[in-house]
């Protein structure tokens, strides 16, 4: 329950925050890597440290990871395909053979069939999302932002002490 | 710039840093334990079998790992450990770290002990049947359960008689189907001998021989005639030949299917044996009723073994895929990209292994994932009182070619229940000796057990067992047991011969007591399967018999028409030439 407050306190609290719709949207996108990828892997460790030394929303990048983990789960059998089909690729055997045996590459573990296949659909959908994010954020906040704002449910919820948290790293 | 297009967040630097600072004293903490972890999971994951490790120490400026306390459950028995360690210390190569190879220079194990007992079942895949190890052990399992051990039907020495179903014996429908074959073959032969039209060839040639003795040498249009006849008696004679030689292969297809009905009464003759629950009296079979199951257990774990290795250190230099690591998310697999000239993806260089008691040791030298890369085999060398092992894993070539032998004495097996007799037999301390070689798919082994010391022991439970107390004359007196089986072939269907010294002894007294109440059973058991194949088969016999010899004669008799039709014209033509040949 405290998870799910939270989620929405982060939704509501990145949508009203002073960031742009492109810096929340960014951090989505950045998130939903996190959120799509398994987690323990070198990748994210960089997707994080992006995500908090670059000038985009926080809470939408953990908002992005908490929502895309459940998606994640369930396409991880497409994502199996995906990177199965990629590493076993007649064309690519030279460029994945160079990756392995070069230093450092493969403890991202590009060469597991999930890894690799969910780092590649987060990175095609990448754009999609972020133009996507950034316009309905912007609709969202033209048109019924304000009147969230007023109503008594939102500040019920912001009310809350765990949106405390989350100020500390609003953009 | 304005504040809100910044791109970096600056002040992020430093809790960032105190993220990074947190992480790295957490790993120094629990480095040794996440090892440790991760260690008894892969371990695990790869053997089939629990790995469980008590400590572990990661040196990593030394580029050392000491490990205490290492067991390793055994795949095939429940309760059993593969081998314990008190302490593993290995010297890591650091450099190819870093392309996530592990590379040990040198592993010097002690302590080592074999088939210890444990508390709780270590079997991993037996379980889920998952993963290279699942996947191999049932395959093992299945390769092994294909072995036909006879079973020693002795334990109410009945000699009991089932009812024997016609439609389970083999040569009535083998019969039904050369019937109609034969049948079949006539229909095609006369449909063959018609088209061949011999009819008005023959008339004609009657007619033109006729002309022919009337003519005179003059006569040029006869001649011409008489030679064009000879000419088409030549044709016709050779699409003779070809209908000959088709019913001269129906018919050896015909004579093979008579064979084949011959065979196949054999087969029913032994399945109708089979269903009369006789107690065997060949020698080898009461020797792989007696020791097969228990002898085929040693090359079923040599094999899995075997077939692991050959899983995880495959030849060549193909992309390779292996179950990906456990976690919440789907697993996937792992796809190594083996390079020439560059490092393995795991490599044990040398390995120095003591055992206890302090006297036994052993060297283990190239052990790799890829042992193309490596370019030499994988060795391993054991020595001791009463102990002489070796092992060699060559993957370096596209066959890959596994050896194994062992000589252990000294060794104390359990005592165990002779299958089907009501006695247990307790080997006591015995010599063994294991042979092991899969070349390709070519396998040949062999397993032997001798004891001087054997005991047995009978089951109350039977007391009154009359061929109970056959068995128990014939082997009790018996101290010297002297087992061995052999496998030899194909691994896909590789032939088990289990041959030992109490095969003759027990053959031979049941043979004095049973055989002729043995005897008159199989020649009553034959009788029935004759009363119930003859009605088919001889029918069968006569039809294929007057389909051969009345497609011959009909050929035969059409060819001496020819024959005779083509002399008659050739000769006169002679007598009317007088030897001078015309253009």
């Amino acid at each position: 329950m405290f998870t799910l407050i939270k989620l929405i306190q982060s939704l509501f609290g990145a949508l009203h925050s002073e960031g742009t719709p492109g810096q929340l949207a960014a951090g989505i996108v950045l998130g939903s890597f996190l959120g799509l990828t398994p987690l323990i892997n070198l990748h994210n460790a960089i997707i994080f440290a992006a995500l908090v030394l670059l000038n985009v929303s926080f809470a939408g990048g953990m908002l992005g990871w908490a929502l895309f983990v459940p998606i994640g789960f369930l396409l991880d059998p497409l994502f199996d395909w995906i990177g199965h089909q990629l590493l076993f690729a007649e064309q690519l055997r030279g460029v994945w053979t160079t990756l392995y045996n070069t230093p450092v590459v493969p403890l991202t573990n590009f060469n597991n069939t999930v890894v690799l296949g969910s780092l590649v659909f987060a990175l095609v959908f990448a754009l999609p999302l972020f133009f996507a994010l950034r316009w309905a954020v912007a609709r969202y906040r033209v048109t019924i932002g304000e009147r969230v704002r007023q109503s008594k449910w939102y500040r019920t919820i912001m009310a809350s002490k765990a949106y405390n948290v989350y100020k500390l790293f609003k953009p | 710039m304005s504040d809100g297009i910044k791109v970096f967040r600056w002040r992020a630097v430093g809790p960032l840093l105190v993220l990074f600072v947190v992480a790295c004293v957490l790993w120094w903490l629990f480095a040794d334990t996440i090892a440790r972890h991760e260690s008894q999971n892969v371990g695990t994951q790869l053997l089939g079998a629990k790995v469980e490790i008590q400590y572990l120490h990661l040196d990593l400026a030394h580029g050392d790992v000491t490990i205490r306390g290492l067991t390793i459950a055994s795949p095939h028995e429940a309760f059993k450990n593969l081998l314990q360690a008190d302490e593993l210390v290995a010297d890591l190569d650091m450099l190819p770290l870093t392309e996530k190879k592990l590379v040990i220079d040198r592993i010097v194990a002690s302590g080592l002990r074999f088939g210890t007992p444990r508390e709780t079942d270590g079997r991993v895949p037996a379980e889920s049947g998952q993963g290279i190890a699942g996947s191999v052990l049932a395959e093992t399992r299945e390769w092994a359960s294909r072995f036909q051990i006879p079973a020693l039907q002795l334990a109410t020495g009945k000699i009991g008689v089932d009812s024997l179903d016609p439609r389970r014996l083999s040569t009535i429908p083998a019969a039904d189907a050369l019937g109609a074959r034969a049948d079949s073959s006539r229909r095609a032969w006369q449909t063959a001998f018609d088209t061949l039209r011999l009819g008005p060839t023959l008339d004609s040639a009657s007619a033109t021989l006729e002309q022919l003795r009337r003519a005179r040498a003059t006569d040029l249009a006869t001649i011409n005639t008489a030679r064009q006849t000879i000419d088409r008696l030549k044709r016709a004679r050779d699409r003779v030949t070809t209908l000959e030689r088709n019913v001269k292969t129906g018919t050896s297809q015909l004579q093979a299917g008579l064979a084949g009905l011959d065979s196949a009464r054999q087969r029913d003759y032994a399945f109708a044996r089979s269903l009369l629950k006789l107690p065997s009296l060949d020698a080898p079979a009461i020797g792989a009723a007696v020791f097969g199951p228990g002898a085929i257990k040693p090359f079923q774990q040599a094999l899995y073994y075997t077939q692991l290795a050959r899983r995880y250190m495959p030849p060549g230099l193909l992309p390779r895929a292996a179950t990906g690591p456990s976690r919440v998310r789907r697993a996937g697999e792992n796809v190594r990209f083996p390079k020439e000239r560059a490092l393995p993806a795991f490599l044990l260089r040398s390995a120095e292994l003591s055992f206890l008691p302090q006297r036994y040791a052993g060297r283990l030298t190239g052990l790799t994932s890829d042992p193309a890369l490596y370019g030499r085999p994988t060795a391993f060398a054991a020595t001791g009182p009463q102990l002489a092992a070796g092992a060699m894993l060559n993957h370096t070539r596209s066959i890959p070619l596994d050896t194994a032998g062992a000589t252990v004495g000294g060794v104390q097996f359990p005592a165990f229940d002779v299958p089907g007799v009501p006695l247990r037999l307790d080997p006591g301390a015995a010599t063994t000796h294991l042979g092991f070689s899969l070349n390709g798919d070519t396998i040949h082994a062999r397993f032997a057990i001798r004891s001087s010391n054997v005991r047995w022991t009978r089951d109350s439970g039977f007391a009154n067992s009359a061929i109970g107390n056959l068995v128990w004359r014939a082997v009790s007196g018996i101290s010297n047991l002297d087992v061995e089986t052999r496998l030899s072939g194909a691994l896909e269907h590789p032939a088990l011969a289990v041959r030992s010294n109490l095969d003759q002894a027990i053959a031979a007294r049941l043979r004095a007591e049973l055989g002729a109440q043995v005897d008159a059973a199989e020649k009553q058991m034959r009788a029935r399967v004759d009363a119930l194949v003859n009605a088919k088969v001889g029918p069968v016999r006569a039809r294929v018999t007057e389909v051969q010899s009345q497609a011959q004669a009909q050929v035969a008799k059409q060819r001496a028409r020819i024959d005779e039709l083509q002399k008659g014209l050739e000769q006169r033509l002679r007598q009317l030439l007088g030897g001078v040949r015309l253009p």
